[in-house]
């Protein structure tokens, strides 16, 4: 091997930048928000079963953004981002829809796609298909290949406009439209899930901006272990 | 040493030869195995480009490869100190000509090989199967005009020509039937529209290609082509959705 | 001799004397963000925070107060200030600016001296491709298996464009920066540049930008590609303000840079060097110019109107007020086609000069060479929209825009015609320049061709959007452009700093890189073929063994450039004495001593011949 009297600066420039690669590295990992996932409760009287609640808010003093609301409080959220349930199990998922809504520009987010017998639950009714306004939908979506196939996509009723307080914040929403249902996962796995109804800001993103299009509001992660 | 003895040149056309064997078998190989499986016409015209267009490029690629290694076999300068002038080569007409029109025939070899494939492409048999593809972040639902059907997943039946006409709901996104070799984007307020033939039974993915925002990399869809009758029977099986 | 420059205390503006001497980088940098505060400020209160339009308002305004404020701070408007108040410099002054007997404080001010504005230029792209590298890295190491890992997709989606975006900048003036800029006006028998202090400005511009760049991802980043989309460009947060304000203030950069140079080579060539003796580095920074004067302001529109709708309300590219986002895609790419010739046609032809020089030989067929980019600069103004054939703005083009496209690979092919022609039956000394160029030929090939693959409009309807084109382009940056940049530097570095870059360092680091190169980019075509989309932060198990070879070899590859960064950084100041002409070449900036003295020339040189004859004898055509 031929020497080089500045192999001592090269190999020093390799450490070092190494390690301010590391340090990027770091830092941008530390930037990143992160939140502890939702568990998944497992179920006391059946097997292979456990159960989630949710929730959607018409701004960010609940939930994951802490009672400060983070860096918007004014935006929609989720009460939950990143979730994890176990491998081959019935998950009971509950949603708590607090928000108003309106009329979705896609027919194709009315239906109720994907759960355990092809229906959900809202207020106690067995449903397919919701008419008229939704105010969020919860729909999961995967990496085909990746992992069991799942396509779910729940619309959540939009609360009426005239239950809503004038002033909104803790303790200040209506009553909740409850919306129920199952699915069944299969081994380990991630899903994407987001919602699909443009409850987002920003006159340039057609409602698809701002909340929408922002990690930890209105879509996360669902992790199958 | 500045001359090419004909011992020399003989080794750089053998090296121009066998170079051009391997890539012609790299470009024979290496499609088929990587390539996502064919189902469509236009599947089908994708994978046979690449082949020919690497065997094409195969003598091209092993003529300049060997060029560079019979440089640096026989002229390279050995010696310690600066290397004396080499002959003042300034042109080689004939050379020069012969490149040339190398070239362009292989150009235009191309070409026409490319207008054909577009010109048969483009062709449509004037009876499609309408889907209407609607993006949005980040997901693909599909609607059947004439039906009241809208699905998250495509179907379509064997052998039909299916048109999609494609749009978005909000910021550009890019339709892509993988098995099908045919993409468009999907634009807010206007409707692209794409077609093909589907030749083979299976299931289909479809991704998007166009980055779109934050779940961009999920943006996945799958499909299935079908018989023409499991495909009316998937059809009157939907609820209607209006 | 100064007494007629006198302070003045009133206004903030300096102009000559002592404080417009005393202006450097450091004041650049704060006067920028002074003012970038003010405007801010000023924002605030102007405008109605209500607004949907409020966040982009207030960014912009911050934005333009750094630049404006930086101009300021370094000193870009004293001279058209002086000369509007009737002081202008005195020939001391000039001197100064030039900066005669400053010493290494001249590199951190807003010099005019061609050299040392091209020194400036080494430093820059460094920096360039080091945040870019970082970034590369990144992406690289959060994709080395499915999944998110050390960051989510939203603060990967903004590495995205930055890294493309930096690493296209430093590309642009990789070779430009440096050597059209410190050697170029040497090679011409000038003295310095038509405009000297439009170069001062093209340089400190490119830095005020790279700055707005790198604040992108301090507010957030944006979730769009470099191309910006104008869909997605709208609903980003305000992450596309900084980066259109950027590009803004780049395109003044090159723009400015271009007028130079074209002005310079025509102008001022020395007594006898007709167009027929011009070296072809010349020639190329001349096409390469020419070129960048006729593509920029595309992106400046595009970028310009991206700022409108994100302020003003307007609607070019928002398709429910009338607009449509293929228009910012047609501005865009009317540059972006263009710019990546602006790219490759300075590493061809620094390749070309040094071809000659290590075969000591003529170039082979100088007319052709010619030739060849007088035809690539011109045919690239026609094919931008091989870029679009997926969007489905206009099919029928996809014929004509394809012909144009595989026409281009005429003269693209005459480039390995004249290189491997010129080393032929050559005395090829194996230093490293020539190391570098042989990489350049093996790594150009396959880029070439592969873009071929995607000029064919029903292959491109699979491919477009995949990792083979980005596996394609890499070829042609990393491993053809970067190549020649690396060569143009151990190949010029005598010049600047009167030493050779270590041999065997930089050896060491190109043998990384290159197999680096084959590695992680021969693995993504093999992505791309399967079917891996391109800008994903995760991906399907399909995809995985050629990500995580793709991985590795983006780790070998950042091995041999930071081994490279280790030989410049040693060899700067220890490297192995040069003299003034150690590879014996006769262009005209190697007939000078080293270091080059302030005005190059004592006497300006007289030109007979072209500078590739290396031994007086009588040509041979054969």
């Amino acid at each position: 091997m031929v020497r080089s009297k500045g192999l001592g600066v090269a190999v020093a420039s390799v450490l070092i930048g190494g390690g301010v690669l590391a340090l990027a590295g770091f830092a941008l990992a530390s930037a990143t928000p992160h939140q502890t996932a939702l568990q998944c409760v497992e179920s006391t009287t059946k097997a292979h079963t456990c159960s989630l609640t949710l929730a959607t808010y018409p701004d960010s003093l609940e939930g994951v953004h802490g009672s400060s609301g983070g860096p918007h409080p004014d935006w929609v959220t989720y009460s939950n981002d990143n979730i994890d349930v176990p491998a081959n199990t019935t998950v009971d998922v509950t949603i708590n829809q607090y928000d108003t809504g309106g009329e979705p520009n896609n027919p194709a987010f009315l239906d109720v796609i994907g759960t355990n017998g092809g229906f959900d639950t809202v207020n106690g009714v067995k449903t397919t298909h919701v008419t008229g306004q939704i105010g969020h939908t919860w729909t999961l979506h995967a990496i085909p290949g990746n992992g069991k196939y799942l396509w779910i996509s729940i619309p959540l009723p939009a609360d009426n406009a005239s239950k809503m307080p004038v002033k909104l914040g803790i303790g200040a929403y209506p009553k909740p439209e409850v919306v129920k249902f199952s699915f069944t996962t299969g081994g380990a796995a991630v899903y994407e899930w987001n919602c699909e109804f443009p409850c987002g800001g920003s006159r340039l993103g057609n409602g698809f901006g701002e909340a929408m299009s922002s990690f930890g509001y209105m879509s996360g992660t669902l992790t199958v272990q | 040493m500045a001359t090419s003895s004909k011992s020399s040149l003989r080794l750089f056309f053998w090296t121009w030869g066998i170079l051009t064997v391997v890539f012609v078998l790299i470009g024979i190989f290496i499609p088929h195995r990587y390539m996502p499986g064919v189902m469509s016409n236009d599947a089908n015209l994708a994978l046979t480009t690449t082949i020919l267009f690497t065997i094409c490029a195969a003598p091209v690629a092993a003529g300049v490869y060997a060029g560079a290694i019979h440089i640096l076999k026989h002229h390279r300068y050995r010696g310690d100190d600066v290397p004396p002038a080499a002959p003042p080569i300034r042109e080689n007409t004939k050379l020069l000509v012969t490149w040339l029109t190398a070239s362009t025939v292989l150009t235009v070899f191309v070409l026409v090989w490319g207008l054909g494939a577009l010109a048969a492409e483009n062709s449509t048999s004037g009876n499609p199967l309408v889907v209407d593809v609607t993006g949005q972040q980040w997901v693909w639902t599909f609607s059947y005009p004439g039906t009241q059907v809208v699905s998250n997943e495509l179907y379509v039946p064997d052998n039909r020509e299916v048109e999609f006409r494609v749009t978005s709901e909000d910021v550009t996104h890019g339709f892509w039937v993988v098995n099908f070799g045919v993409q468009v984007d999907a634009n807010p307020g206007v409707w692209t529209t794409i077609h093909t033939t589907p030749d083979k039974l299976g299931t289909i993915e479809i991704r998007c290609e166009q980055f779109c925002g934050l779940n961009h990399a999920f943006m996945d869809a799958i499909g299935h082509v079908v018989t023409p009758k499991q495909f009316s029977a998937w059809l009157a099986s939907q609820p209607a959705r209006v | 001799m100064t007494t007629t420059l006198e302070k003045t205390e009133t206004m903030s503006k300096p102009q000559g004397g002592g404080l417009a001497r005393r202006q450097n980088f450091a004041t650049a940098i704060i006067l920028g963000v002074i003012l970038a505060w003010v405007f801010w400020f000023v924002a605030r209160h102007l405008f109605w925070q209500g607004s949907d339009n409020f966040s982009d308002q207030e960014a912009v305004m911050t934005g333009a107060g750094w630049m404006i404020g930086f101009w300021i701070g370094i000193g870009a408007f004293n001279a058209p200030f002086q000369w509007l108040v009737g002081r202008d410099n005195s020939h001391d002054d000039n001197m100064y600016y030039a900066g005669k007997d400053l010493g290494r404080a001249r590199y951190w001010k807003y010099t005019t001296d061609h050299k040392v504005v091209g020194v400036q230029y080494i430093i820059v792209t460094m920096s360039l491709l080091a945040v870019g590298g970082i970034l590369a890295m990144a992406m690289r190491t959060e994709l080395i298996t499915p999944g998110t890992h050390f960051v989510n997709q939203q603060v990967y989606n903004g590495f995205i464009a930055i890294h493309g975006m930096v690493m296209i900048l430093a590309l642009i003036v990789a070779i430009s920066g440096p050597w059209a800029n410190f050697v170029m006006p040497i090679m011409i028998g000038a003295r310095d540049m038509a405009f000297p202090r439009l170069n001062a400005l093209s340089l400190w511009t490119l830095v005020s930008a790279a700055a707005l760049l790198v604040t992108v991802l301090a507010v957030g980043g944006m979730p769009v590609g470099w191309v910006v989309l104008g869909t997605i460009g709208d609903q980003a947060g305000v992450g596309m303000d900084f980066f259109a304000l950027a590009i803004v203030t780049f395109t003044v950069s090159t723009t400015v840079a271009s007028i130079n140079n074209v002005t310079t080579i025509l102008t001022m060539r020395t007594k006898g060097m007709t167009l027929d003796r011009l070296p072809i580095f010349v020639w190329g920074t001349l096409f390469t110019s020419a070129l960048a004067l006729y593509a920029f302001p595309f992106f400046f529109i595009a970028e310009l109107n991206q700022i409108l709708d994100r302020t003003a309300s307007t609607s070019f590219y928002i398709a429910a007020g009338g607009g449509t986002s293929w228009l910012q895609a047609n501005l865009f790419w009317l540059m972006g086609h263009p710019e990546v010739y602006v790219i490759l046609i300075p590493s061809v032809a620094a390749l070309f000069e040094i071809s000659t020089v290590m075969a000591r030989k003529p170039l082979f067929s100088y007319r052709t060479a010619i030739g060849g980019m007088a035809a690539l600069t011109g045919l690239s103004a026609l094919v931008w929209a091989h870029h679009m054939f997926t969007s489905g703005w206009a099919p029928t083009l996809g014929g004509p825009f394809m012909v144009t496209t595989e026409l281009i690979s005429i003269p693209t092919g005459i480039f390995f015609l004249v290189l491997v022609g010129t080393l032929w039956r050559g005395n090829v000394w194996m230093k490293s320049p020539t190391l570098w160029m042989f990489g350049f030929i093996f790594n150009f090939i396959i880029g070439g061709v592969t873009g071929i693959y995607l000029s064919d409009v029903p292959l491109d309807e699979q491919l477009h959007g995949t990792m083979f084109v980005t596996a394609h382009f890499h070829y042609i940056f990393v491993g053809s452009v970067l190549f020649g940049a690396i060569s143009a530097l151990a190949y010029w570095f005598p010049k600047v700093t009167g030493r050779f870059l270590d041999e065997t360092l930089n050896r060491y680091a190109f043998w990384l890189v290159f197999i680096g190169v084959q590695i992680t980019f021969g693995a993504m075509f093999l992505s791309g073929l399967k079917g891996m989309p391109r800008r994903d932060a995760s991906y399907s198990f399909a995809f995985e063994h050629t990500n995580f070879i793709s991985t590795i070899g983006a780790y070998i590859i950042m091995t041999g450039m930071l081994t490279l960064l280790g030989a410049i950084i040693h060899s700067w100041r220890k490297g192995e004495a040069s003299g003034p002409n150690p590879w014996h070449a006769n262009t005209l900036e190697w007939q000078v001593p080293t270091p080059v003295p302030l005005e190059n020339f004592d006497v300006d040189p007289i030109i007979t011949e072209d500078p590739y004859h290396f031994d007086n004898e009588e040509p041979v055509h054969v």
